[in-house]
């Protein structure tokens, strides 16, 4: 079987599983088999086979798997979401689709030589810094500064900032990752970069640093200082320069905590979720933290099915707060239970393996760098909300990559996911020529 | 109630969903028999062995080209096509050198070189290029040199019309 033909027999489940999320929603609605489902599942099919053309045309050698795995995720996102709310599912398949489109068009933009991102790095590592410091001009949302309203849409630049900054980053490191490493010292047994060369690096750490200070959230600066150290270290196979970069946030993260109180709610609620003042506190409390923790409980191994979790009660206040965004794997978990909820982190597992495989067969630095740079950026996201919602780490705003609820993630998810295949293409079609 | 249909369809959804999985995963798994780098059924020759502890595939940035510290290699400059040289000479360039068009160790006749055009210099065990600032760049492997880079055997340098090979032998 060729990639492609691969890519086309992997979309059929992808398909076959929004019917049946569909119709087993359907059922326990309105006691009724309808053959809306069916017809759902046709355009979501339609919809991924159009951009399977797409891929068909122009990236005839990328990866067959990362597609369909993102097309299961996104099918989890919209059974997940019509059970929750219809206006939100049809919002979601509104988005995206707009995402498929933004899609396409990145691919065929960059269909050439995706290198030509190098020229605009410095750019885009402008867009990137002002697209994150844009939140400062409006009200934070739970003491972080992430999202823009605009009335009529809500916007997370940080979505948007996040490919920027891997792109910049890893068109940088491509051009001093040598030297950064050949006037190395050993200092104390330790290896620091030369002094000369230092300057930039220290640059990226105190951006890195004021970010954290700018944003007021842990989570998302984690996923963009993971993103930077992850591209280091491969940049430059020295593990002292990836300890020195944590040993940096860690200072960081401890000063904000100390002088700024809503962290250390969260830290708080993250470590005492049950306690009972804060359990009942209105603002900032441990309740939604809690609730996630029981609801994944009530889905035991395999779940109470679909349409089953309890969410709202009549008009009283909701029993999981935020289940279409940060919660939303809660709600998976609780109504597909841990299979269900394994299955969710097998497919982004198998995502990320395939990112790093592609930056293993790329050829040039760059496009290692940014493959690995993208794939980072994308497993931290993951680990960081499902590692809140889960209570091993303070729960933090950001979203589930293609399940959540959200424009600018499932938009910004695409065109990340139209580089790695830009960058698949071209590893792959170099492995098969030689 | 379709209760057993809607508990039917929950075990279908997942079993669906793991069968996928599974077929992912196993050709994934194929990949990775064939060997870390080759995705095309051949194995890629094994490298050196100072270079199979680099996990992340990339050129470890640390082995490359170390030359010995006690200097019996000797860098050098080798004129591929310079106006007035010879081709095949090489100047040696030891712990650095510099090139232009002004009073410096290597000296070109070009009206495209600045008088202070690049630098070479030893940092640790290797030569690395910069350009000064030159009005007309320095190239690099036909690459536009942007900050220091580290040279390898082989590279060509270029600068106005003049070219030279960086050999280390």
């Amino acid at each position: 079987m060729t990639a492609r033909n691969r890519e086309l027999f992997a979309l059929i489940p992808a398909s076959l599983l929004v019917t049946a999320g569909f119709t087993a929603v359907f059922i326990q609605r309105n006691d009724l088999l309808s053959d809306l489902s069916l017809t759902y599942g046709l355009i979501f099919l339609c919809l991924c086979l159009a951009a399977h053309v797409v891929l068909r045309f122009t990236l005839p050698h990328a990866d067959p798997y990362l597609f369909p795995l993102v097309a299961v995720l996104a099918c989890f996102g919209l059974v997940m979401l019509y059970r929750l709310d219809e206006d939100f599912a049809r919002e979601q398949a509104q988005w995206f689709v707009a995402g498929l489109i933004v899609f396409a068009a990145t691919i065929l933009a960059l269909r050439k030589d995706h290198r030509v991102l190098e020229r605009y790095r410095y750019s885009i590592a402008l867009a990137g810094i002002l697209l994150l410091l844009l939140p400062r001009l409006f009200a934070p949302v739970n003491g972080a500064y992430l999202s823009v309203d605009l009335g009529v849409i809500t916007f997370q630049p940080a979505e948007l900032a996040k490919i920027a900054i891997v792109i910049f980053l890893a068109s940088y490191l491509r051009d001093t990752r040598q030297v950064l490493v050949v006037g190395a010292r050993r200092i104390a047994g330790i290896t620091f970069p030369p002094l000369k060369h230092l300057g930039p690096l220290l640059a990226v750490w105190g951006t890195a640093m004021v970010l954290l200070f700018v944003i007021q959230d842990l989570g998302s600066s984690l996923m963009f200082f993971g993103a930077f150290l992850a591209l280091v270290y491969v940049a430059t196979n020295r593990i002292s320069f990836v300890l020195i970069g944590v040993g940096l946030f860690a200072l960081g993260a401890r000063v904000l905590y100390a002088i700024r109180p809503t962290i250390e709610n969260r830290v708080d609620a993250w470590l005492h979720p049950f306690n009972d003042t804060l359990y009942q506190q209105q603002a900032g409390g441990s309740y939604q933290i809690a609730q996630s923790v029981f609801s994944q409980a009530d889905g035991g191994l395999f779940g109470q099915g679909f349409g089953q979790a309890t969410i709202q009660l009549g008009d009283n206040p909701p029993i999981l707060p935020a289940a279409h965004t940060d919660a939303i794997y809660a709600v998976i978990t609780n109504e597909l239970g841990l299979l269900g909820a394994c299955a969710v982190l097998l497919v982004y597992l198998l995502i990320i393996e395939r990112g790093f495989k592609t930056a293993m067969l790329a050829t040039d630095s760059f496009s290692k760098l940014l493959a690995t740079g993208l794939t980072a950026v994308l497993a931290l996201q993951v680990f960081v909300i499902v590692g809140g919602v889960t209570k091993l780490i303070p729960l933090t705003g950001v979203t589930l990559p293609f399940i959540s609820y959200g424009g600018s993630s499932i938009v910004a998810n695409f065109i990340l996911l139209a580089l790695l295949l830009l960058v698949s293409d071209r590893a792959r079609r170099e492995a098969q020529a030689r | 109630m379709l209760e057993p249909v809607s508990v039917g369809l929950k075990f279908a959804f997942l079993a669906v969903l793991y069968l996928f999985l599974l077929w992912v995963s196993r050709s994934a798994l194929k990949d990775l028999r064939r060997g870390a780098f080759g995705g095309d059924g051949r194995s890629v020759d094994p490298r050196p062995a100072e270079h199979s502890a680099d996990a992340t595939g990339m050129h470890p940035a640390s082995s490359l080209d170390v030359l010995s510290p006690d200097g019996d290699i000797s860098p050098r400059l080798v004129v591929e096509s310079v106006p007035g040289l010879q081709r095949g000479m090489a100047y040696d360039i030891g712990d650095g050198a510099t090139l232009g068009r002004g009073d410096v160790e290597i000296q070109l006749e070009d009206p495209f070189a600045s008088s202070r055009h690049a630098s070479l210099t030893r940092q640790g065990g290797m030569l690395v290029i910069e350009d000064l600032g030159s009005t007309n760049g320095t190239y690099l492997n036909d690459e536009l040199l942007r900050g220091p880079r580290p040279l390898h055997a082989g590279d060509l340098v270029r600068i106005g019309d003049s070219t030279f090979s960086y050999d280390d032998r």
